[in-house]
């Protein structure tokens, strides 16, 4: 035995401990390391943390964030009223149409069931209504149509988009117009926040439907039934809701909003 | 570049306010009064520069002698507004000042051209000595029969809108 085994000897005596704690501490880090590159493993013990203190943040918001946030929203509803209001509108609108429509609905059902069909049905209408019975046929055989669409801002009656199937006579002479008569009719019965909703001539109908800061006229041919309606409103109220998100870009182009109004009403079924 | 700009007319009955729009928009002239009632619009484009227009809804407002009577509404969204009064008539602008000062309140920020319309029917030399003496001050001396001065009177207006759309 030389020097050097003696030497190796006298470590292994001496370092028996610490290499022991050693190999201890490098079998600990390999199992770490594995942990940390397996993500489902350390999903499991990051996840209960993050959803607790997701939890906590959530339930302090009230108290937190909530008096910021309640003070920013009455400082914008105050400050711009008109926005608030015409983004909110045709939610709104569409809501309540939608509760009303089906309220029609299930009273249209009752009907039905009681008058057993749609023939008799008529026959009724045709006896108490006064109207011949093959009127009623036709009219419900002739389907509305939508002729032309106007985006019009609603002070100055100034045209902001036009949609037409047929030739008409000027759209922003027609926009004034409209303007002037909607404005005659709301001021000659002095109703505050009541507006023309509709004017009819011969068998053509215009549907009016006023925001804040703009107002959108339908021309409609056909039969203009509750149906029809409903289903103007709901172009309105989409195609309206779309113009809010464009108008939102500044130097929006007025081929832009035509675009969208065509878009919107060219195709459409009433 | 085409803007869009709502002109209003106004004025007391008969001063001429239909007339000089006829004549602009459609170069034409007739002598039969008919009151207006209401309103009535007509539009014309013109050209301020190579390119760019200014497309004028022109809203003639019905005659009255009480300019306080007008209808708020017809006035909202208005850019601009033409006040004409009669140069054979005294009574349509011995009270002008009086008149102005309620269309300013109505619309404190609408560009104003100031017209006297009829000028046909006068001596140029006897007018300009009334209007003085009745310290009247005035943009345009017009005549819708001859046409003198209409198209001026709106291409003025036009252009002032033109320049405030830039200054937008």
């Amino acid at each position: 035995m030389n020097e050097k085994d003696r030497l190796e000897i006298l470590k292994d005596i001496l370092f028996t401990d610490d290499r022991e704690y050693i190999e201890k501490i490098a079998q600990r880090i390999e199992y770490i390391e594995q942990k940390v590159e397996d993500p489902e493993r350390i999903s499991s013990k990051v996840e209960p943390i993050v959803d607790h203190k997701l939890k906590e943040f959530t339930e302090s918001i009230p108290t937190t964030l909530g008096p910021t946030i309640t003070a920013a929203l009455k400082d914008e509803v105050q400050n711009h009223t008109d926005e608030v209001v015409d983004v909110l509108f045709p939610i709104l609108g569409r809501m309540i149409k939608k509760y009303v429509a089906q309220e029609m609905r299930m009273l249209s059902e009752k009907i039905n069931g009681q008058l057993g069909f749609k023939g008799w049905k008529r026959k009724m209408k045709s006896w108490f209504g006064g109207a011949k019975e093959e009127e009623l046929i036709l009219s419900e055989l002739s389907t509305a149509k939508i002729e032309q669409v106007l985006l019009i801002e609603r002070e100055s009656g100034l045209l902001t988009a036009s949609y037409s199937t047929t030739e008409t006579i000027d759209e922003e002479m027609i926009s004034g117009m409209l303007t002037a008569i909607k404005n005659f009719v709301e001021d000659a019965f002095s109703q505050k926040n009541q507006n023309l909703e509709l004017i009819e001539y011969e068998l053509y109908h215009i549907h009016l439907q006023s925001f804040v800061t703009h107002y959108v006229a339908v021309v409609i041919s056909g039969n203009y039934s509750l149906h029809s309606k409903n289903k103007v409103q709901d172009l309105i109220f989409n195609f309206y809701e779309d113009f809010m998100k464009i108008k939102k870009h500044k130097n929006t182009k007025e081929d832009t909003i035509n675009h969208e109004l065509a878009q919107s009403f060219k195709n459409a079924s009433i | 570049m085409r803007v869009s700009k709502k002109i209003v007319v106004l004025g007391h009955f008969g001063v001429g306010k239909t007339s000089l729009i006829r004549r602009f928009v459609e170069d034409s002239f007739s002598n039969d009064y008919k009151v207006s009632i209401g309103v009535h619009i007509t539009k014309k484009v013109v050209e301020i520069t190579a390119g760019n227009q200014v497309s004028l809804i022109l809203w003639d407002l019905e005659g009255t002698d009480d300019l306080s009577n007008i209808r708020d509404s017809y006035l909202l969204g208005t850019h601009g507004l033409i006040y004409v009064f009669d140069v054979t008539r005294p009574s349509t602008f011995e009270n002008i000042n009086g008149d102005l000062r309620i269309v300013g309140e109505k619309l404190p920020n609408a560009p104003k051209i100031v017209v006297g319309n009829k000028v046909d029917l006068v001596v140029p030399e006897d007018l300009d000595r009334l209007l003085q003496r009745q310290g009247i001050t005035y943009d345009y001396l017009s005549s819708a029969k001859t046409g003198g001065m209409v198209n001026d009177l709106f291409l003025h207006l036009a252009k002032m809108l033109s320049s405030d759309a830039k200054k937008i």
